[in-house]
């Protein structure tokens, strides 16, 4: 029994730790807040002070002096409105195509499926999920190609692919962030009680009314959680236009230009503020709603 | 049920075109690693298993492979450590500012990636490079671990809060000290979410593109990168896709396992 027991300095140790409860607290949180704290969120905060200062446009070197330039061009340049107007309306498009696919799968597989066959179909959607990105993308890409697996699909019907552009963005990325729509808001329904359903149609209702006057307002706030993410990914993302974009511009690609090939990274820094303003705008259009606890 | 028939056949109905709808872009690239005609041409006119020959040959996609799995695994330790400090200390503690945490371990992933990468970028560039540590394996490691925090924390937290303290206070109070009930009882409770948490940081790693573009410099390439800079030369495209066949695979791999170890407990969250 004796060498169950804690050697005697340990045990000073761990006494000493447990009457110090500040001192544990301390010791767990210290380096990881130093991490997103210090690192991380003066990252950010040094990016944003950067969004001040300009770049010498002959000698290419940074100048440090505090100027609204960079978000004048912003504002007033017709090119960069258009763009930054064009990249929230397919961020809202992505954003209600995947809601309206993923609430009726949602409810199938909450509502409708034995707990068995949800668990398999919960692994089956994080499989895609958690697949590589890149993957998917091109693999969007090969099916988009002429002559590829769409122009096969769809040519006895007299259509074909729509080529690489704006419409083959929009369906790519409700493609990728379609599962991280469906995830938040199975989770929410799984939560919801079938007593609430069997009421529901116990006093007559239909499966639509049910949907409307029950289903609907409860996992509302769990809808709103997965827009955040489908909103925000679809506002940074760069990489699908690119590759299934054709020509096409979004804002994330203005910011990507400006670090890369201009070699503008006040500019860029500030222009990654317009997608940052909008999402933490949008967060805080939809605080009210809870959504924020069901991320 | 509660569903008239024909309301359950519409939604089945529906599931099966959505889940068709997010797994046949996968089956294609599988299929097409086998497909004889370098442009993908679709119907396959045949079967050639000389594309994952050409693959593994390639010295390109190795190299990018082993700095792929170096970040992943090094992302993968800190942010364990770190991740399950905070899980430990929300779950455990009451402080000031316990609420603000989560959102704070949440940002790196909520913000759009290219932010995260350009203000790590030039945070490097102004404190790192001043102390001779260039871009490389170091600060894309550092980038990955940054958003990767979330995963393990996530995971810790979820299981501590369903265990409960109770056991680690009979612990104590039946004469262990604080490392022996870490030891014998907490850990013991936590292991399998801690694997979880681990599995899913790698593979976000593993996958992540943008931030890694912003942090890895000239001198290395990760596997995503490698995709990337190929993926507009129609010579390679046999390869990429053999390689992106090879991922799709190996990604099961860790979600299935996570999802067994954390018994459905990481399903709703990221």
């Amino acid at each position: 029994m004796r060498a169950n027991l804690a050697p005697q300095n340990e045990l000073r140790a761990s006494s000493w730790l447990h009457r110090h409860e500040k001192s544990r607290l301390a010791i767990l949180l210290s380096a990881p807040l130093f991490w997103l704290i210090v690192a991380y969120l003066g990252s950010l905060f040094s990016m944003f002070i950067s969004a001040f200062w300009s770049v010498d446009s002959f000698t290419g070197s940074l100048v440090k002096t505090f100027t609204w330039e960079n978000f004048q061009t912003l504002i007033t340049a017709d090119v960069y409105r258009r763009i930054a107007l064009r990249s929230i309306s397919v961020a809202l498009m992505v954003t209600i195509i995947d809601a309206l696919l993923a609430l009726p799968i949602a409810l199938f597989m909450a509502k409708v499926l034995s707990p068995r066959k949800r668990q398999l179909l919960v692994v089956l959607l994080l499989l895609p999920l958690w697949a590589s990105y890149l993957v998917k993308a091109y693999a969007w890409r090969t099916l988009f190609a002429n002559g590829g697996v769409l122009d096969w699909l769809l040519n006895p019907f007299g259509l074909g692919t729509p080529g690489y552009g704006l419409a083959a963005t929009t369906i790519v990325l409700c493609y990728l962030w379609l599962p991280y729509m469906i995830l938040p808001i199975y989770a929410g329904l799984e939560r919801l009680p079938n007593s609430l359903l069997e009421a529901s149609s116990d006093l007559g209702a239909g499966g639509g009314r049910t949907f409307r006057s029950i289903v609907l307002p409860l996992v509302y706030p769990s809808l709103i959680a997965g827009s955040i993410f489908t909103f925000s990914l679809s506002l940074g993302d760069y990489i699908t236009v690119k590759i299934v974009g054709g020509k096409t511009q979004l804002f994330a690609n203005v910011i990507y230009d400006n670090v890369g090939t201009a070699g503008n990274l006040p500019f860029a820094a500030a222009a990654a503020m317009v997608p940052v303003i909008t999402v933490l705008g949008y967060l805080f259009l939809v605080r009210r709603s809870g959504a924020l606890e069901n991320l | 049920m509660y569903f008239s028939r024909k309301t359950k056949l519409f939604l089945q109905a529906l599931s099966t075109i959505v889940f068709a709808f997010l797994y046949i872009p996968l089956l294609v690239i599988l299929v097409n690693s086998f497909n004889p005609s370098k442009t993908f041409s679709w119907p396959p006119a045949g079967f050639t298993t000389t594309w994952w020959g050409k693959a593994v040959e390639n010295e390109g996609v190795r190299t990018a492979l082993l700095t792929s799995v170096k970040a992943g695994l090094g992302a993968m330790l800190i942010s364990l450590l770190l991740g399950s400090m905070v899980a430990f200390a929300v779950a455990r503690y009451q402080f000031f500012g316990r609420e603000a945490i989560s959102l704070l371990v949440i940002l790196p992933i909520a913000l759009p990636g290219i932010i995260t990468g350009i203000a790590l970028n030039s945070a490097f560039r102004t404190t790192l490079e001043p102390l001779g540590i260039s871009f490389g394996l170091a600060t894309v490691i550092i980038g990955h671990a940054t958003f990767c925090i979330v995963v393990v924390y996530n995971n810790v937290l979820a299981r501590l809060k369903r265990v409960g303290k109770s056991l680690e206070e009979a612990s104590s109070d039946l004469g262990a000290g604080s490392w022996q009930t870490f030891r014998f009882v907490t850990f013991p409770g936590i292991r399998s979410a801690l694997a979880a948490g681990a599995l899913l940081a790698f593979a976000l790693s593993f996958d992540e593109i943008v931030v890694t573009t912003f942090t890895s410099g000239a001198g290395i390439q990760t596997l995503p990168q490698w995709i990337f800079d190929n993926l507009f030369r129609p010579n390679q495209a046999p390869i990429i896709n053999v390689v992106a066949a090879t991922l799709i695979a190996l990604f099961a791999l860790p979600v299935w396992l996570s999802q067994r170890l954390s018994e459905g407990a990481a399903s709703g969250r990221i």
